[in-house]
């Protein structure tokens, strides 16, 4: 890990439980552990993506860093201040810092406001600029995300769907963010569209010196956007490294059946892939398997996996690890 | 093409209309027994609307206003809906991406299973129980017995697309349609039905016309890929010829935004500037004229027929001894 430029996001032991209290109805029902002790540092200029399935607490975790879900235990830090706990108006000066963006632009957009509206919504509520300095913030903002200034009239059904994600960034960048959340950002996409949206992510971030928490399931994306890149399994980190460690040398069991599972687009290099096809399903985060999470259904399990659960350590080449195998 | 290599499947000249409009426009192409045919294109190039109207399963709005689909001998497009039903289910199968929105939540999956047995087949309600269960098997649900009595909202993602395979696949249909069958499944789960399709092509020798837009499930699963733009096939080859030597500009560039292994991270990705056309304003020639970079005067007013450029590889272009520059440009 780097240790040059100034900590954007520190998250020391964030877990995020839901329900479990009793109700008015009896019997409480099964707490479920989203998020189960995570601790997660991005530096400024840093992408770093938060990889795993359905229901692994990478979305839970997401909200809990922008302040949309309060955690049940833990800290979290953005340049500094502390977001768990923090009043109303605390919180309103730490989202400055952290934005997010969301997998379908279509729903992040209020379908009658106009383009320039949006964009500038989050300058005019700070009282950031207003006036004829706000036209020009838009108009930069716009030209920034490569739209054209004479957009900001327009509304979002007159877009496509990657002109639209480009709006949402524009917004998510009004107010200069340190740190922004990108949910599944490219996801809903088409294909050349998508490369344009990556493009454009990268670009803003070599001008701006912007740090992205980038969330996805698609591990050639990730291979191409980030510095360093977590898995979450059952709502904890099993494994974390730099690029180039973790695809070269993947450790953690479940690791490497992500990447056997996701189909290279090249059927040469397809055919030749060895595989490690996982059986079974993800248990549910209410009812999490004792020991290793992951040792139902994993190829290596022996008893100590059914007992202990392995704590995440780091080896030799910077990667940390959470297995007692690999 | 003899007699002895009869497809099993076979599109001819298929044309669909919305609001005059050729929004799939001449499209064919064959499917032999027991062979993966994909049909890969971005949102409006007509992927789906051609897959459904395989079954004659088009939306209202839209009209095939040309072509025929030929199941063996049988011009499907030409049935009275009547014969049309009785072939649909027992002949040819489509499974949807959202298996949980295909399934009726108020009914057991073995009987979802057995009901689409007994349409086509005079069995008991027990025998027709007792296949469904023997199906479940087949594709890899883990204790037939206890599932068959389950209702969906009790399965996860993952074994409700099973489910479905198993209700499309219970009367041993020849041609399974299978509109993007793994889009909303997780990676660990896709992998593992693709297996399960690989498998029963390989075992009942079933055919599949598979309708992605995940270049990495072609490469995975396909025989054939059709490339499609705008109603169009711009591109059709064997999948390693398609990957290897694209003979398209579309298909050059699309496999050049696809982030690759031997793509430097964070490098500037090919991308396809501009929009697709409307149905509208398609004009004369080739669809893909205003973002190609290769363009023409004549691209603009003459749309390129199929050229046969190796066996088997056939592609609309009229630039296609160029192609190659748009893949070394983006490498």
């Amino acid at each position: 890990m780097s240790e040059e430029g100034e900590t954007v996001l520190d998250a020391r032991d964030v877990a995020v439980h839901f329900g479990g209290r009793s109700t008015l109805f009896g019997r409480p029902p099964a707490t479920v552990r989203a998020v189960n002790g995570v601790d997660l540092v991005i530096r400024r200029s840093e992408t770093v993506a938060l990889v795993g399935e359905s229901g692994c607490g990478k979305s839970t975790l997401s909200n809990a860093i922008v302040g949309l879900q309060p955690p049940t235990r833990g800290s979290i830090a953005i340049k500094g201040r502390q977001v768990v706990g923090a009043g109303r108006r605390a919180l309103n000066e730490i989202r400055r810092d952290v934005q997010m963006i969301f997998q379908d632009p279509a729903l992040s957009l209020d379908p009658r406001a106009t383009i320039g509206a949006t964009v500038a919504e989050p300058l005019s509520v700070r009282a950031v600029a207003r006036g004829g300095e706000l036209k020009r913030r838009v108009a930069e903002l716009l030209t920034q995300v490569g739209l054209r200034p004479e957009h900001a009239t327009r509304y979002p059904h007159q877009f496509s769907g990657g002109q639209r994600q480009r709006v949402v960034i524009a917004r998510a960048l009004a107010l200069e963010p340190a740190l922004v959340v990108c949910d599944e950002p490219v996801s809903a996409l088409d294909v050349s569209v998508r490369a344009q949206i990556l493009n454009l992510l990268v670009t803003l971030q070599k001008r701006t010196g912007v740090a992205y928490l980038f969330v996805s399931h698609d591990l050639s994306v990730v291979r191409h956007i980030a510095d360093r890149v977590v898995v979450m399994y059952l709502g904890r980190i099993v494994e974390e490294a730099e690029r180039e460690v973790f695809f070269a040398a993947p450790k953690h069991p479940y690791t490497r059946a992500l990447m056997s599972a996701v189909p290279e687009a090249d059927p040469v290099v397809q055919r030749a892939k060895q595989r490690f096809v996982l059986k079974g399903e993800l248990p549910s985060p209410a009812n999490i398997p004792p020991g290793c999470p992951f040792h139902t259904r994993c190829p290596l399990a022996t008893e100590i996996c059914v007992s202990d659960r392995p704590e995440l350590t780091p080896r030799p080449d910077g990667a940390r690890v959470a297995c007692h195998h690999a | 093409m003899s007699a002895a290599d009869r497809p099993l499947l076979s599109v001819e000249d298929l044309t669909i209309e919305i609001a005059g409009a050729s929004v799939v426009d001449g499209v064919s192409f064959a499917v032999q027994p027991g062979e993966v045919m994909a049909l890969v294109g971005e949102s409006g190039c007509g992927k789906s609307l051609t897959s459904y109207a395989l079954l004659g399963l088009l939306p209202d709005v839209a009209e095939r206003t040309a072509g025929s689909v030929r199941l063996a001998d049988t011009d499907l497009a030409a049935l009275p809906p009547r014969r049309l039903r009785k072939a649909r289910g027992k002949d040819i199968s489509i499974i949807f991406q959202e298996p949980s929105a295909s399934l009726d939540p108020l009914a057991t999956v073995g009987a979802q299973i057995a009901e689409a047995l007994r349409q086509h087949e005079a069995v008991s309600r027990r025998e027709a129980l007792a296949r469904a269960r023997d199906m479940l098997e087949a594709v890899g649900i883990p204790d037939p017995d206890r599932r068959l009595h389950q209702y969906p909202f009790e399965l996860s993602g993952g074994m409700c697309q099973r489910i479905m395979i198993a209700i499309a696949l219970i009367c041993g249909p020849r041609v399974l349609v299978a509109d993007e069958p793994t889009t909303a499944l997780d990676v660990t789960i896709q992998a593992q039905i693709l297996d399960l399709m690989k498998r029963l092509v390989a075992e009942r020798g079933t055919s599949i016309v598979l309708i992605t837009h995940d270049m990495g499930v072609v490469a995975d699963i396909a025989d054939h890929v059709a490339v499609m733009y705008a109603g169009r096939i711009a591109e059709i080859a064997p999948v390693d010829d398609l990957f290897a030597r694209p003979a398209h500009p579309y298909t050059a560039l699309l496999l050049a935004s696809v982030p690759r292994l031997d793509v430097a991270p964070k490098a500037t990705l090919a991308t396809i500037e501009g929009l697709v056309p409307s149905p509208g304003d398609f004009g004369e020639g080739c669809r893909f004229t205003d973002r190609c970079p290769l363009a023409s005067e004549r691209c603009r007013a003459e749309q390129p027929p199929l050229f046969e450029e190796r066996p088997g590889h056939r592609t609309a272009c009229w630039h296609r001894d160029r192609v190659g520059e748009i893949a070394r440009a983006a490498a």
